[in-house]
């Protein structure tokens, strides 16, 4: 009955924040490219003067029905120009946002270059030599259906944050996918839902998730044997771990350990090589990897 | 009533034709399906297998990739603030070391081609610069999303490229400006020349 009450509590939130996002959505659609924004309202440019713009400031009411109701217009009003949009002397003509320096704090970047050098000859000492030893003996068709088959269970992690982030296609593709994977598919070891149907597969994560609902990163962190990550990442690794089979299935500590661990060695196998490209490409492989981490998640968010 | 919406409905269905049909077959698209198609000919032709003529096929490949970046728009969107600060000679210096080690980079995973098919998706043009966004297929089935960048000049050509979303300037703009802050602008040239020397 409580899980009742809670579970209904919790779609509604859902539904409360999908509606809140679509009007925004909505607001953003419908601002014409000569509405100006001025203190809590919109400003319709009505003539452009030299230096300055003629605007009609429209208050903006938003309600669900209409999304410019009730406008209040007040006597027209001269805006200055922002300094911004006149002359802005931008190196090669190139705009601002293109040339800066963005990169993810790295408060800890003594400790995290200790595991950076840690992974890196775990990967070149054990993992690598596994990894080839086993591509050695495995038909690559294998370790491409073992591959599916791990994607397939973790199918909870990508459907629930879909449903998180409010996109409901992607929820039903997931299910979609799952069902018809599961079942023709052979227990998820082929994929004909992207072969056969085009269903794409859904990489939405709860570290994206709280990222759409407007969470920094926090700071990087490169944990040992796990990799780059963030504060961010690491609190939604660990929130998707409640939803992974795998460790759910698993009682004890030793089973999850073997599973992982055959999972890592067969992701490796199958990419090979991608991290002595990055590494050969780099000055500094530590922050070319930092980089590389915080450009995939931030892309990964906005999509 | 009925008839008009139905015009309306040919209008803009006519409308929408004219508009994505140019737009998908644009020049930057053309620009980039052609390198590429030179540069897997390059890499599957017969004549040049081997590893003895690995310096030849190496050649051909950094000449194809060498003539559709620009050079000089990368190198100033990699240094960014620290571009202004430098000498025509020391820009000079720059711009043909960072060139040297973006051909090897690329010609890394040229080299590394078995087969992977390439899809033209999209492609936006705004002003002088334009996208094409880009699906590398490879033989086991994962898919890697490629956007490259380009300016138009004369021709279009590529400043930016960016492999799932990271993007290659920033990147090298991120790592150039830690050792040029940490150090100097001297030991990024002193490292710079160590790396293109190695290869």
């Amino acid at each position: 009955m409580r899980w009742g009450v809670f579970f209904s509590g919790f779609i509604f939130l859902i539904l409360c924040w999908s509606s809140i996002q679509t009007t925004c959505f909505a607001a953003e659609t419908c601002e014409p490219p000569s509405f100006l924004r001025q203190g809590g309202g919109y400003g319709f440019l009505v003539q452009d003067v030299e230096g300055s713009y003629l605007v009609a400031v429209v208050d903006l009411v938003v309600s669900q029905e209409q999304i410019f109701s009730k406008g209040r217009a007040l006597p027209l009003n001269l805006c200055r120009k922002e300094a911004s949009e006149e002359a802005e002397e931008k190196l090669g003509g190139i705009p601002e946002g293109e040339m800066e320096v963005d990169f993810i704090p790295d408060p800890f970047e003594p400790i995290n270059r200790i595991f950076f050098h840690f992974n890196d000859k775990l990967y070149f000492w054990v993992l690598k030599p596994v990894a080839t030893g086993y591509k050695k003996v495995t038909p690559d068709q294998f370790r491409i259906c073992a591959r599916n088959f791990f994607s397939n269970l973790i199918m909870p992690i990508r459907a629930v944050n879909c449903l998180l982030q409010g996109k409901f296609i992607g929820f039903g593709t997931e299910l979609l996918r799952f069902l018809v994977n599961s079942t023709v598919g052979m227990l998820g070891l082929m994929d004909p839902a992207q072969t056969a149907l085009k269903l794409e597969k859904q990489d939405e994560d709860f570290g994206q998730t709280l990222g759409l609902y407007g969470l920094g990163p926090g700071f990087f962190i490169n944990w040992p044997v796990l990799g780059p990550s963030s504060v961010r990442g690491t609190v939604g690794f660990v929130g998707d771990l409640y939803l992974d089979p795998v460790a759910w299935v698993s009682i004890d500590f030793g089973e999850w350990f073997i599973l992982s661990g055959y999972e890592l060695v067969n992701t490796t196998s199958l990419s090979l090589g991608e991290y002595e490209a990055l590494k050969k490409a780099a000055l500094d492989p530590y922050v070319a990897l930092r980089d590389a981490y915080y450009q995939y998640r931030q892309n990964k968010i906005k999509n | 009533m009925n008839r008009s919406c139905l015009w309306i409905r040919v209008f803009f269905f006519t409308c929408a034709i004219c508009v994505s049909v140019p737009a998908m077959a644009g020049e930057p698209t053309a620009m980039i399906r052609k390198a590429t198609d030179k540069i897997i000919g390059i890499v599957i032709d017969p004549a040049l297998k081997g590893p003895e003529k690995a310096a030849e096929r190496k050649r051909l490949v950094r000449e194809a990739v060498s003539e559709q970046f620009n050079r000089e728009e990368m190198s100033l969107r990699t240094l960014a603030q620290h571009w202004s600060k430098r000498t025509g000679g020391e820009k000079k210096e720059f711009v043909d070391l960072y060139a040297k080690l973006l051909e090897g980079t690329y010609l890394d995973k040229v080299e590394g081609y078995s087969g992977e098919k390439v899809l033209y998706e999209d492609e936006t043009v705004d002003g002088k610069y334009a996208v094409v966004k880009v699906k590398i297929l490879s033989k086991q089935g994962t898919k890697i999303s490629v956007e490259y960048r380009l300016k138009k000049g004369i021709d279009w050509l590529v400043y930016d490229v960016s492999i799932e979303g990271v993007s290659l300037v920033n990147n090298y703009r991120t790592q150039f400006n830690s050792i040029i802050v940490r150090s100097s602008y001297k030991e990024l040239i002193k490292q710079l020349k160590a790396k293109v020397e190695t290869e």
